[in-house]
């Protein structure tokens, strides 16, 4: 499975819910769609979960990204 | 006559002196002073020359670009200002004027004026149609945002994002939002951020005066807001001022953290967004699993799988049925054969061979004269039947005749039945019983009737 975006990976889940609910799916395509559903729910929860630092970049007058952090908006 | 010449002084002198008397005035080193601007030019070099008068007076101005640069709006004519400054002389001129250190707008009253005047422009424009909103994300992956580096709209908008959705990365682009150089500077990063590959911008700042905010009311913050290729949420002061920008921008967020707000979805709602999803999938197979197995129940409960012997008694009949049928037919097979067989057995040649070969013999001899004699008689039957035949055949024949005494002419080989045939002097043959004769017509005598 290629590694889909959050946005892609919830609308291709909400696709396969579509699909098996209109309910004339074999049987075991409908297994199929559930294992993949259940790995794109995975895929999601991980990304969540994955995100222990946020990136927060500021551009420069030279033109360059640098690192930015909360701590230096205090003024 | 130089007595009289000392008593006149330069005019440099004497307006140095004057100078000096304004500037040792302690009253007049601090004037607040308030007036309408008229003659406002502003010098290359940045410095402000103006005129400030009321109904009945006037008075020169100059604010040197050092104090014209924090300005938080841009002086024109007709506008009321209160300044502050100290008055003294210009000596090159021998004019006094008041050398301004601060102005700010008289009142509300302009910048309303302003505000409301652009505002109608802008939406005659159609800049704030709703069909120019561009939608926002909803699940940026990078955000820009342009405020100020320090304060606290930055640290709401990235705290408010990192709280509820760190997986999206910002990008800042850090403006002045206060002052004259607050609006092209917005301006200038609004350009800038669309050089980069975002999702969604966010564009604003804390609360303050409405001269503060007045950078989001300047027509080419408005217009370049307008022109952004990236959504942008508009987040200036607190929910209840409402910018120029707030009107052209795809969205109006009340203050920097409702717009990170607006800007991201919120970790546990997606959390529970899945968990949802998650309960959906399950129960949608399980119906699936249900019905399968529904449909294998109905099967198994059908007649026949219940009942298999009865699938087998169907057939035992038929069988039984076919068994008899069968049974009959060899039956009256055997019964033929056998018959047959009985026939044959019975043929004398195999009873007594030798006695019917000597039968067979005799009987052959017989046959074979009673055969001769037939085709014998058969033979003289026909003989005769040919000569009658033969006999009436003659009879028949026109020749025949001649035998009689009668004769045929014939002219050209052609028989002649009428007189008119022939002519005089023609030549004619005649045929006889047993010869033929030429002759010459010598006369003709044609019967009348």
């Amino acid at each position: 499975m290629e590694k889909l975006n959050f946005e892609e990976a919830l609308a291709k889940l909400e696709q396969i819910i579509k699909e098996l609910e209109s309910g004339n799916i074999e049987l075991n395509k409908a297994i199929d769609k559930y294992t993949e559903a259940m790995k794109l729910v995975k895929s999601c929860s991980d990304t969540l979960n994955d995100a222990t630092e946020q990136v927060n970049k500021i551009l420069k007058e030279n033109g360059e990204l640098v690192d930015f952090s909360i701590e230096q908006t205090e003024e | 006559m130089l007595g009289t010449e000392q008593k006149y002084i330069t005019i440099s002198v004497l307006n140095e002196y004057i100078r000096e008397m304004f500037e040792s005035n302690t009253f007049l080193r601090k004037v607040y002073l308030k007036g309408e601007i008229s003659n406002f030019k502003q010098h290359t070099t940045g410095h402000l020359y103006f005129t400030l008068k009321d109904e009945n007076a006037r008075m020169s101005a100059v604010m040197f670009r050092s104090n014209a640069q924090g300005l938080g709006f841009k002086p024109e004519d007709g506008m009321n200002v209160l300044v502050t400054g100290r008055i003294s002389c210009y000596p090159a001129q021998g004019t006094y004027q008041i050398y301004v250190d601060s102005m700010e707008m008289d009142g509300l009253g302009n910048l309303f004026i302003e505000y409301e005047k652009l505002k109608k422009k802008l939406a005659s424009e159609g800049l704030f149609d709703q069909k120019y909103k561009k939608p926002i994300p909803k699940y940026p992956k990078k955000i820009g945002i342009i405020t100020a580096s320090t304060g606290a709209a930055i640290h709401d908008i990235l705290s408010t994002i990192k709280r509820r959705y760190p997986i999206c990365e910002t990008i800042l682009f850090p403006s002045l939002v206060q002052g004259a150089s607050a609006a092209p500077e917005i301006v200038k990063q609004i350009k800038k951020a669309n050089e980069f590959d975002l999702d969604v911008l966010i564009c604003g700042r804390g609360g303050g005066s409405i001269e503060d905010l007045w950078a989001f009311n300047e027509e080419i913050v408005a217009r370049a807001i307008f022109e952004s290729k990236i959504p942008i949420i508009s987040a200036v002061g607190h929910d209840v001022d409402y910018t120029i920008a707030d009107f052209v921008a795809d969205l109006r967020a009340p203050t920097p953290t409702g717009a990170a707000e607006m800007a991201v979805p919120k970790k546990e709602d997606l959390y529970r967004l899945l968990k949802e999803k998650q309960k959906q999938l399950n129960s949608h197979i399980k119906n699936h699993l249900q019905q399968r197995m529904e449909k294998v129940h109905t099967l198994q409960s059908s007649y026949i799988l219940k009942n298999p012997m009865s699938l087998y008694e169907i057939k035992a009949q038929k069988l039984d049925s076919y068994n008899e049928q069968l049974q009959k037919e060899m039956h009256y097979i055997i019964e033929n054969a056998r018959n047959a067989f009985l026939r044959v057995k019975q043929n004398p040649i195999l009873i007594k061979p030798l006695v019917s070969f000597s039968n067979v013999e005799s009987t052959l001899e017989k046959d074979t004269l009673k055969l001769k004699n037939y085709i014998l008689s058969v033979l003289e039957k026909k003989e005769h039947e040919k000569s009658i035949l033969l006999n009436k055949l003659q009879l028949l024949n026109p020749l025949s005749v001649l035998d009689k005494g009668y004769s045929l002419v014939s002219k050209n080989n052609k028989i002649i039945k009428d007189i008119k045939e022939v002519a005089l002097e023609d030549e004619i043959e005649i045929q006889l019983s047993k010869g033929t004769l030429s002759a010459i017509v010598k006369e003709k005598k044609e019967w009348k009737n």
